[in-house]
């Protein structure tokens, strides 16, 4: 398929498009799965493959070929090509019995036939697009930046098909029209040229084919006999000599207009898939394919997603106002070097449990605090703890075990202190706590946090410790 | 070889989660201030073309670690027999409700798991954490602890005194603010644990460097593109003549320039979303509230000209160079003949254009065109002038610096506060003058063609290490 080249690039760009809006480590994945594997079964893991990879493995594509506007485009190319040929023809071959066709003239029209078609390829190559606002307004210029640089090559293509088939068919209609009509060929100009540097002049031009078609090189004689002068109606020569340069022009056409047209048609197919594969070794989309196939593909392992399985962290506790307890226990060190002043008096024991003590010391904490308890008519225990330490099985364990030693009617209350004594606990430190409270189902179990500031209730709690002495 | 594994152990809510975050680069771990977060051990291991290089396995915290200690006491003679007593105490309770989250970290410590501790160095040390780090000493496997501060006040001095009685290796590492040096570093000193796990270390510090150098290259390129399409953006409507004359010009023009906001804000938005996914940060999607600009610091408002505009002398300078390139182009067809004059007179005109008429945010203007086969075709853009793009510019990198600095650990809003445009001072005049032309260009010819688009990404990436060295040297 002479297109192969630029579909490949097209098909590439177009897989590249899809890919922009995937994740940087997904593609990085998959390409360097696909290299690997590649390697694996000895290939070299090239675009071609690549392609065939990603065709494999995506749903059929609707089968739309992306160079059918240009073939169309060579199409139009061709047929106006093959009209103009037959009309310029006409026109350059047109007698009316009364004047010579006037071989000066064709030549001038071939030659600007070899000029057209040097300006095609030169434009093709240097990448001009004077024509691309034609090519925009009928929406020729594809939907694929891919293929904006090969536009020039593609429209040679066009241009040079057109040419081509302009020139058979001007040649067709040569050899018609000498098989219909008697056609008066002669030679003219206003130059005051002679009869012999015209003659080096068509002898130059028929050197291609002097050997291979003698019939159709000039001689000397037919030159001299068959120029005819504006006054000179008729001419001189012989009117059998008028018809024998037909196959002077046939050749002159199809060397100079035909065979370059031709040749630069050939080129023409060639190159647009050569710069199509420049095109897709150095398409950015192929760079970064290259990266991923030949560079190592890193899993951070962050594919676990437990993020929508947080915590209901909403609790309905609310802070208990601190209940005039009998017994103070410091949990796991908290209240250490020395309590806050608002829990520093007032109780009969101050106990430590939890931390670094043992279980066997909790135990006897238990025990000890329960007998206190068990002789009050209104058992109430804080139980000091470190707010920023959460709350642990451990303590769940204590409390269990203390709910079952102690009076069914034993209030609890848990006070987080901040690390700072004289300071309340923030409020998500606390906020832990009453949740602990909520999951231990017991509504005995309380959270409170002392009037740190109040001088009052300090007072209030001294004149109660005195009145149950 | 096996590749090693790291465990995360240590006392319920100090932020073993927001380490395994940051390390597995992975934003959507649970991490709650709530005692038992993570309920179950989870295993985020580090892959190179599938092999593991790592495996960093977060667990539940302790929660009871004296009652642990004292039946591993109860049932082990001698040091000898200790690790085999905690497998012991695994096998016996793996289905007792009480010690689940024991179990469930104890269980890769005795499989052959390296200990990566952690204790919060912003609250006091307390003794209470003595009965853990004895009972991690119990399993013999290697160790390392890591102060992680979670709140505002330190008391790392002492908790490194008391964690380098327990453990080999003692470091601190803030989850949420180390910078990425840090993480390799850290990983390093997991390799230092076991001369066996230096090597994969080693090679995993390197594949996460090189992911990092290309992330910024492709970020540059993303910025790059987005300047492009931003710079070039045109608004188009086709009106039949009873749309035109339906409406006036003054409402064609509202409609169409609301409508061209619209798209560049959205493009912008785009290129946010698009670098977050690059650096593995996937929930900033849900902070889009945040992520937007405060009204003052709009897109499109006078003080974004202000905050990430460049002043005349930048624009003059740059715009000289892009001048003279264009200069050159006429000494190159006179064959050198102008003697480069061509250069110097682009040069000074490109200057004194960009002197006196780019230090000015001018927004486009409605073109119409003319009425063909009963339809009008009218245009809103592209922008006017090159400040816009330095303004999209110097958003983009400042949005890409927060972004790639910001660990996965990281759970606050993104803070995109504005600077001054005294950054791309630090960008050198080449990198400056590619820019530039740039920029130039897209609004006068719209699209770049890949040679130009490559060195305006490489000029991004100079100026992606121009704003970090600018931050580095304010701060």
């Amino acid at each position: 398929m002479p297109d192969s080249a630029i579909r490949r690039l097209l098909e590439f760009d177009h897989q590249v498009q899809r890919d922009r809006d995937q994740s940087a480590a997904f593609l990085h994945r998959r390409d360097r799965r696909f290299a690997l594997e590649s390697r694996e079964k000895g290939l070299s893991p090239g675009p071609e493959l690549w392609l065939q990879h990603i065709r494999r493995l995506r749903p059929p594509l609707p089968t739309d070929d992306p160079l059918r506007q240009w073939r169309h485009l060579t199409t139009g190319f061709a047929l106006v090509g093959l009209v103009t040929g037959v009309m310029a023809m006409l026109g350059l071959l047109f007698y009316d019995g009364g004047q010579r066709i006037n071989l000066t003239v064709i030549l001038a029209f071939v030659l600007l036939q070899c000029l057209l078609a040097a300006i095609t390829t030169v434009q093709a190559f240097a990448g001009w697009q004077p024509w691309r606002w034609l090519l925009r307004k009928f929406s020729l210029t594809g939907s694929s930046s891919a293929l904006r640089p090969l536009q020039p090559m593609l429209m040679a293509r066009a241009a040079h098909a057109g040419g081509l088939m302009f020139g058979l068919a001007g040649l067709l209609t040569l050899l018609v029209l000498v098989v219909i009509q008697d056609l008066a060929f002669g030679w003219s100009t206003t130059l005051d040229t002679g009869s012999d540097s015209y003659y080096r002049l068509l002898a130059t031009l028929a050197t291609p084919w002097q050997n291979l078609w003698p019939a159709a090189v000039p001689d000397r004689d037919l030159v001299d006999a068959t120029r005819f002068f504006r006054s000179n109606d008729r001419g001189n020569a012989d009117p059998a000599l008028w018809g024998r340069w037909w196959p002077f022009v046939a050749m002159v056409w199809s060397t100079y207009v035909i065979l370059p047209r031709l040749v630069l048609l050939a080129l023409a197919v060639v190159h647009p898939g050569l710069r199509a594969r420049r095109e897709l070794a150095s398409h950015p989309g192929m760079i970064a394919l290259q990266y991923r196939m030949e560079t190592p593909a890193l899993d951070t392992g962050n594919r676990h997603n437990d993020a929508g399985d947080q915590p209901d962290t909403n609790t309905s506790g609310q802070l208990h106002s601190l209940p005039a307890g009998q017994v103070l226990i410091r949990w796991a060190g908290a209240g250490e070097p020395e309590l806050p002043d608002a829990l520093s008096a007032g109780y009969r024991d101050i106990l430590a449990a939890g931390g670094n003590a043992s279980l066997e010391d909790d135990h006897r904490i238990i025990r000890q605090a329960g007998q206190v308890l068990a002789a009050t008519p209104n058992p109430a225990v804080l139980v000091v703890t470190r707010s920023w330490e959460p709350p642990t099985g451990e303590l769940a364990d204590f409390l269990g075990e203390a709910r079952k030693a102690w009076p069914a009617t034993t209030l609890i209350a848990l006070v987080p202190l901040a690390a700072e004594p004289d300071q309340p606990p923030p409020e998500h430190q606390v906020s832990q706590w009453l949740r602990f409270a909520d999951r231990c189902g017991d509504s005995h179990i309380v959270v409170s946090t002392p009037d740190l500031a109040s001088q009052e209730a300090r007072i209030h709690r001294a004149l109660q410790h005195e009145h149950r002495q | 070889m096996t590749a090693p594994v790291f465990a995360v152990v240590g006392h319920p809510n100090k932020g073993k989660s927001s380490v395994v975050a940051t390390l597995s680069q992975n934003d959507a771990i649970a991490i709650a201030l709530e005692p038992g977060t993570t309920r179950q051990r989870q295993e985020y291991p580090l892959t190179v073309d599938g092999k593991t290089l790592y495996t960093l396995v977060d667990t539940p915290g302790f929660q009871r670690p004296r009652r642990v200690l004292e039946w591993l006491e109860a049932h082990s003679i001698s040091a000898s027999d200790r690790a085999e007593t905690v497998k012991a105490f695994i096998i016996q309770h793996r289905d007792d409700g009480g010690f689940t989250d024991e179990c469930e970290l104890l269980t890769p410590l005795t499989e052959g798991a390296g200990i990566i501790y952690v204790v919060d160095g912003s609250v006091p040390y307390s003794a209470q954490h003595e009965a853990e780090m004895t009972i991690l000493r119990w399993t013999g496997r290697p160790s390392l602890a890591l102060i992680n501060s979670i709140g505002e006040d330190d008391y790392s001095d002492t908790w490194a005194q008391a964690l380098g009685q327990f453990f080999q290796v003692v470091r601190k590492f803030d989850a949420v603010s180390a910078p990425f040096e840090q993480h390799l570093s850290l990983l390093r000193a997991f390799g230092q644990l076991e001369p066996d796990w230096e090597r994969p270390l080693e090679q995993a510090t390197d594949f996460l460097l090189a992911q990092r150098r290309q992330r910024r290259t492709e970020a540059a390129a993303k910025i790059a593109r987005t300047l492009e399409e931003m710079m070039s953006f045109r608004e188009k409507r086709t009106l039949t003549t009873l749309q035109t004359s339906e409406m006036s010009d003054e409402e064609l023009a509202r409609q169409l320039r609301t409508s061209w906001y619209h798209n560049q804000r959205k493009r912008e938005q785009q290129l946010r979303i698009a670098i977050e996914k690059l650096y593995e940060h996937h929930r900033i999607e849900r902070q889009e509230a945040e992520l937007e600009w405060h009204s003052e610091h709009d897109l499109f408002s006078e003080d974004s000209r202000k905050a990430w505009g460049v002043n005349r002398r930048y624009l003059a300078t740059a715009g000289f160079g892009a001048g003279a390139v264009g200069g050159a182009g006429v000494d190159a067809l006179t064959l050198g003949h102008s003697l480069g004059a061509g250069a110097l007179v682009g040069g000074l005109i490109g200057a004194a254009g960009s002197y006196f008429y780019g230090d000015r945010l001018t927004l486009p203007v409605l073109n119409t065109g003319v009425l063909t086969n009963g339809l009008r075709t009218a245009v809103f853009g592209p922008v006017q002038d090159s400040q816009f793009g330095y303004v999209v510019l110097g958003r983009a990198i400042n949005h890409w610096w927060h972004i790639s600095h910001r660990n996965h650990a990281g759970r606050e809003l993104l803070d995109l506060a504005p600077a001054d445009n005294h950054w791309l001072e630090h960008l050198d005049r080449v990198n400056r003058q590619v820019i530039h032309r740039a920029l130039e260009r897209c609004r006068k010819q719209g699209a770049l063609d890949d040679k130009t688009r490559f060195a305006l990404a490489a000029a991004i990436e100079q100026a992606m290490s121009a704003y970090d060295d600018w931050l580095l040297n304010r701060t």
